[in-house]
């Protein structure tokens, strides 16, 4: 919250280099965040990749300017590997501002810890499985 | 492997559907999307050329509903199975939780069917994972097309599938196998989760 705050980016996602979102501002359905994920995911991979075919090291940050809104994705080494970070801003802030705080968070994730969580508990997984299954592919 | 996300009790599984080119990956993913009530998926997002070949991948998410308490999601993706978009290919592969290897029956495709199945393990092995720890299930798709044409499930079995995983005939423009091939891997994926002893943890929200 404090890098939203900070720079007043409208959204921003967390995310795994595979696609999947860790923690999200600014969606309102879950739904688009993992579509908006999904292609961030892959404009980060396909970056880096022309970057370490062209460049010698991947590109890891990247900023589309647009009407009215940017974008910036910029990747960030945490304790659990890369992670990317996908924000979106207006005019109510600037892309510098947003570098600054990305660098920032950038900074104080490298030194960040967690602490794994206990396996969870798949209590009635079977029944679980089994309904949601039926329920979404019809009884085959 | 699948990411759980304690704070928000999430689970996400990434799975790719692989092969060789105009195998019916995008087909499979067009039958799911249309088939599926609005409320459980989202968009499809495909990035392709002009003339609907893939470039770099079709995304579908799919809401499973709740497993143990955890809201259960899938996200599909297909790769690029032209064989110059080898880089794209090992982007989408990357951190996937389960693979369905779509097989094109045609018996003069046979060969581009073993390339892609060794182009599959040859990028899982350059990612450090084990193919044989990686949920796969193979779909032998086209089977509605004239015999003469086309090679028959154990015939096509013998060559592809080595590793004895589970399989079913399909005929994707239709939807034949289809929901069978996806309900297939994600019960892999998912009971590979409940019995993996320390899933990868979210940073929560």
């Amino acid at each position: 919250m404090k890098f939203i705050n900070d720079s007043r980016v409208r959204i921003a996602v967390l995310l795994e280099s595979s696609g999947r979102v860790l923690a999200q501002h600014g969606f309102t359905r879950s739904i688009d965040v993992m579509s908006a994920c999904a292609l961030a995911a892959a404009i980060h991979a396909s970056a880096a990749e022309i970057g370490r075919q062209l460049d010698g090291t991947p590109f890891t940050t990247l900023h589309h300017p647009g009407h009215e809104r940017q974008i910036f994705l910029g990747e960030l080494s945490t304790g659990r590997g890369a992670h990317i970070l996908l924000t979106v801003f207006d005019d109510a802030t600037s892309i510098g501002l947003v570098r600054l705080y990305f660098a920032e968070l950038s900074r104080r994730l490298a030194v960040a810890t967690t602490t794994p969580a206990a396996p969870p508990s798949f209590v009635d997984f079977e029944s679980d499985l089994n309904r949601n299954l039926a329920k979404l592919f019809g009884r085959i | 492997m699948s990411l759980v996300n304690y704070a928000a009790r999430e689970i996400t599984c990434k799975i790719v559907y692989y092969g060789p080119g105009r195998s019916g990956k995008t087909s499979n993913l067009h039958y799911v999307y249309n088939q599926v009530p609005g409320d459980r998926r989202g968009s499809m997002v495909s990035l392709a050329t002009q003339t609907d070949r893939t470039l770099f991948f079709d995304f579908l998410p799919l809401d499973l509903g709740s497993i143990s308490g955890f809201t259960t999601r899938l996200q599909l993706y297909t790769v690029p199975g032209q064989v110059y978009y080898a880089t794209t290919r090992k982007l989408v592969l990357q951190g996937a939780d389960g693979v369905v290897f779509v097989a094109d029956s045609q018996r003069r495709q046979i060969d581009e069917n073993v390339e892609s199945m060794q182009d599959l393990h040859a990028n899982l092995a350059e990612q450090g994972v084990d193919a044989r720890n990686v949920p796969l299930v193979i779909q032998y798709n086209k089977q509605d097309l004239p015999r003469e044409l086309t090679m028959d499930v154990p015939e096509l079995d013998d060559v592809l599938n080595f590793r004895g995983v589970p399989f079913h005939a399909g005929d994707a423009l239709r939807g034949t196998g289809v929901f069978e091939t996806l309900r297939s891997i994600s019960e892999l994926v998912l009971r590979r989760l409940s019995g993996a002893a320390a899933p990868r943890v979210a940073v929560g929200q």
